[in-house]
């Protein structure tokens, strides 16, 4: 048991802070606000050369062997810098990849995606949003040596950068034995996509899909048809661990900003640092953050552990909506007016982190399933168990 | 980063939990009920001396004190499965670590060793009644004669005084040096002639409160010192030097195995109880409501579970606390009571009913933490005076 992270770990976070600290200005993320692509080409380059997009990645698929945890703080750290990249979709659809798919699949994805010559995403939710079996509805039937797709889906990241998405669809009836969802690779250039990019609050790339008679060939199925339930669901836990790991980078820098705003605004005679209730309402941010951010580690951790995880990642996500959302609430009420105005950056934060609050997830989702499983685990309860998912 | 014990540990908490179930018999609840946690009345007491023959009390001292030069995580181990059955073996407070870190080889051995063995305890002299949560106030005066000090002042809610071999005392030694440079800390037997003990009784004292309850103490003190008379080599560390040995202390107090079930026991609590019981076939599980706050509940429960063990793995590394401690400090109390207040509204009239009442709730846990749980941030540094220090010391802002 030590909860802190480990020499080599800090190494990589470090370096990864300095890269961005020098190549990842917040005008860059406002910039990409406006841009068609989305993205900055040039720092998923330079990312691509630093062998980020590998570094959780098998060895035998030209990725760098650590575990899931690297990727978790690498992410965390380009969460600090807002970094306009799609790094997030294509980690948490390639993970899918080294979980569940095939070698066929592994062997044409995996080595693209470490160099950084392949941008993927995933696609779950749909106009129902709950992260469910039974909310998806897009339509797989099996033709000859083809899955023909036909439905919405929706809240897809980076669409019209990727290449690749992971999508589940529906291609039977839900059953005892299974739900019914069959998990496959679809390429966002196929026949029968229309796209209709969506305008979020983070102001960063979400579409809706329609998908008519989109034809894929079975092998890209991941796994077995109909038997796609357990792989999503560990997709979206994958993702959403990741994603925490995003929010509490930029949370905690978003309450650095205001720390040192307020050791540097003047009022009645005094630094706002000074009075009490403003260190107070820090203090709260730095506990919340921290609090957040060991409830992801652990879930990146367990992740890695061939533990149960499941439990982890929403205890991870729900405090981490909750509280660095107000986290970035309390720093905007520490900048006074001037968080409000287009011109100051802090916003490309708040705007971010409330975003991310909302996908992979709700609060009271994940405390619906926390619930589930708690109430249902056999014998007495105790805090740091095991404590197996309930779907 | 490594979010589970060794096997070894795990064996280890094994192995106490086996020695608990064995020994922990229904006369020492009894007898527990009846003393309180803090208190060791007589059949506790021998089973003490087991558990120190086991090797478990003092695991990260060195041998030569008794100890086993051990890890502060085995430690933390065995401090937790003791304190969830009521028990309290970490030590004597605030006095060990100190006397670890700043006493002389003769302290040393006066003390660790009977420690261990359960001969030896502490209460804590640190309030005085000008001088709560703002401590550099304290005004007890000891005073410099030849090879003695003479005490004279006055401490309040000394705990464990009426009961405890000595008195880990924090008194002024230069009433004109700037307020933190003028403390020194004794330690002090307390039958030393010249100190009067008298009882302040808490709201838990009638009915008293069930084992487990969050400060159930049904009685604390006053203590005076009136020209007491104790050899200098009561003196721990250096002359005016007592702030900064007592604040050693009291960081590895604020942290560990007994502060963080005082946190979080009653998120287990609830929830096992409402998983096996209904009233008259109300379920409270299947209340979407109280699901949501349950979870809501665990997962502060594991932030603060997390936070114990960044603190423990803090120590274990002999690292240094800059902010963490305090961190800990604000968020496991405030969400010790957060959650005896939630689960006042689960329970509905329930609630409020106390230990041996018709129809109480677990000898009535649950009510008996309302009138307690709001002390856990007060004591062993207030959750304002936390965030002050979380402030000044983590984020570099300034005294106020
Ligand atoms: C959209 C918009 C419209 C506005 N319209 C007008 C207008 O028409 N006319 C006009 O004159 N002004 C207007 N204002 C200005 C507004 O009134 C100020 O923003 C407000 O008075 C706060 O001042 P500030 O932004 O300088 O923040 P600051 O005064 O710098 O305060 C920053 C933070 O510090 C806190 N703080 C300050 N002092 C203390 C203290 N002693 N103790 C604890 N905390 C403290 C504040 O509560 C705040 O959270 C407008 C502002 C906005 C954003
Ligand atoms: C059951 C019990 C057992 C105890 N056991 C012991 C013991 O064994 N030995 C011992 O020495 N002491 C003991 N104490 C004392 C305990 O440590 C004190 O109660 C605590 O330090 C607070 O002091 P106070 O009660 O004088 O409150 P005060 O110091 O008067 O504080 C009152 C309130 O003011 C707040 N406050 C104080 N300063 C500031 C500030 N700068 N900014 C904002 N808010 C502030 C505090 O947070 C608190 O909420 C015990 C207390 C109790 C109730």
């Amino acid at each position: 048991m030590n909860v802190l992270p480990a020499e080599e770990e800090l190494m990589v976070k470090n370096a990864a802070r300095e890269f961005l600290d020098a190549e990842c200005p917040p005008g860059l993320a406002r910039a990409m606000e406006q841009d068609e692509r989305g993205y900055s080409v040039e720092l998923w380059e330079q990312m691509a050369s630093l062998g980020w997009f590998g570094i959780s990645l098998p060895e035998a698929y030209g990725g760098g062997g650590l575990p899931v945890t690297y990727l978790g703080l690498i992410l965390e750290e380009c969460g600090r810098a807002i970094a306009p990249v799609p790094f997030h979709s294509t980690a948490t659809a390639a993970l899918a990849v080294v979980n569940n798919g095939s070698d066929e699949q592994k062997q044409t994805i995996l080595p693209r995606v470490a160099r950084g010559d392949l941008i993927m995403t995933w696609a779950v939710q749909e106009q129902d949003p709950r992260l469910r079996a039974d909310a998806v509805q897009c339509r797989g039937e099996v033709d000859g040596d083809s899955l023909v797709i036909n439905g919405i889906k929706h809240f897809v990241d980076n669409f019209s950068a990727a290449e690749l998405v992971v999508m589940a669809v529906r291609t039977a009836e839900p059953t005892d034995e299974s739900a019914g969802i069959t998990l496959c690779i679809v390429p966002t250039n196929s026949a029968g996509i229309t796209e209709t990019r969506l305008t979020t609050l983070a102001k960063d790339s979400q579409s809706k899909i329609a998908l008519e008679n989109v034809r894929i060939p079975l092998s890209n199925v991941i796994g077995e048809i109909s038997q796609g339930w357990p792989a999503t669901s560990e997709m979206l836990d994958t993702g959403t661990a990741l994603l925490c790991a995003q929010i509490i980078g930029a949370a905690r820098k978003d309450a650095e900003m205001a720390i040192e705003y307020a050791k540097n605004r003047v009022a009645f005679g005094r630094p706002l640092a000074g009075f009490q209730s403003i260190q107070h309402l820090c203090a709260d941010m730095i506990v919340a953050v921290d609090g957040a951010q060991l409830l992801t580690y652990e879930a990146l951790w367990k992740l890695d552990a061939g533990l149960p995880y499941s439990v982890e990642v929403s205890q991870a996500k729900a405090f981490t909506n909750d509280k660095c959302q107000a986290t970035v609430r309390s720093s905007q009420q520490i900048h006074g007016g001037i968080g409000f105005m287009m011109e100051f950056d802090l916003h490309l934060w708040y705007r971010r982190v409330t975003a991310w609050t909302m996908r992979l997830g709700t609060s009271f989702e994940h405390r619906a399933r926390v619930a589930r499983s708690l109430l249902a685990q056999p014998g007495r309860v105790r805090l740091g168990m095991n404590i197996e998912a309930v779907a | 980063m490594e979010f589970a014990f060794t096997p070894e540990q795990e064996a280890l908490r094994v192995e106490v939990q086996q020695f608990i179930a064995e020994n922990v018999t229904p006369e020492i609840v009894a007898e527990l009920e009846d003393t309180g946690i803090r208190r060791r009345g007589p059949k506790t007491r021998e089973m003490y001396k087991e558990i120190a023959e086991r090797g478990w009390i003092g695991i990260s001292w060195p041998k030569e004190y008794g100890g086993q030069a051990g890890s502060r995580i085995d430690q933390y181990i065995v401090e937790e499965e003791f304190a969830r059955a009521g028990i309290t073996v970490g030590g004597a407070g605030s006095g060990a670590p100190a006397i670890l870190a700043a006493g002389t080889e003769e302290q040393k051995q006066e003390f660790l060793p009977g420690i261990i063995r359960g001969e030896i305890s502490f209460a804590l002299g640190f309030t005085e009644p000008q001088a709560g949560a703002d401590l550099a106030g304290l005004q007890c005066r000891a005073v410099r004669d030849g090879d003695e000090y003479v005490i004279n002042g006055q401490k309040m809610y000394t705990t464990a005084a009426h009961y405890a071999t000595h008195i880990y005392l924090m008194a002024r030694t230069d009433p004109d040096a700037p307020r933190h440079r003028g403390i020194s800390i004794f330690l002090i037997p307390m039958d030393t002639p010249g100190i009067t003990v008298r009882p302040l009784w808490t709201i838990q004292n009638d009915p008293p409160a069930p084992l487990g309850t969050t400060y159930g103490d049904n009685r604390t003190n006053e203590t005076f010192f009136e020209n007491v008379r104790v050899p200098a080599s009561c003196l721990l560390g250096e002359e005016n030097q007592g702030w900064y040995v007592g604040a050693m202390g009291l960081n590895l107090d604020r942290v560990g195995a007994s502060r963080y079930l005082i946190s979080i026991q009653r998120d287990e609590d609830i929830v096992n109880w409402v998983k096996d019981n209904d009233i008259e076939g109300y379920a409270m599980r299947e209340d979407p409501a109280l699901r949501d706050r349950l979870a809501d509940m665990w997962i502060e429960g594991q932030v603060c579970r997390l936070m114990t063990m960044r603190s423990m793995s803090i120590v274990e590394t002999d690292g240094n606390f800059t902010y963490e401690g305090s961190a800990e400090k604000v968020f496991a109390p405030e969400h010790g009571v957060r959650t005896t207040e939630t689960i006042a509204q689960m329970l509905g009239p329930y609630g409020q009913l106390l230990n041996g009442s018709e129809d109480a709730i677990e000898s009535g846990v649950f009510a008996h933490n309302l009138m307690g749980a709001f002390q856990s941030g007060i004591n062993h540094g207030s959750v304002q005076v936390m965030r002050d220090q979380v402030a000044r010391r983590g984020l570099g802002m300034p005294r106020v």
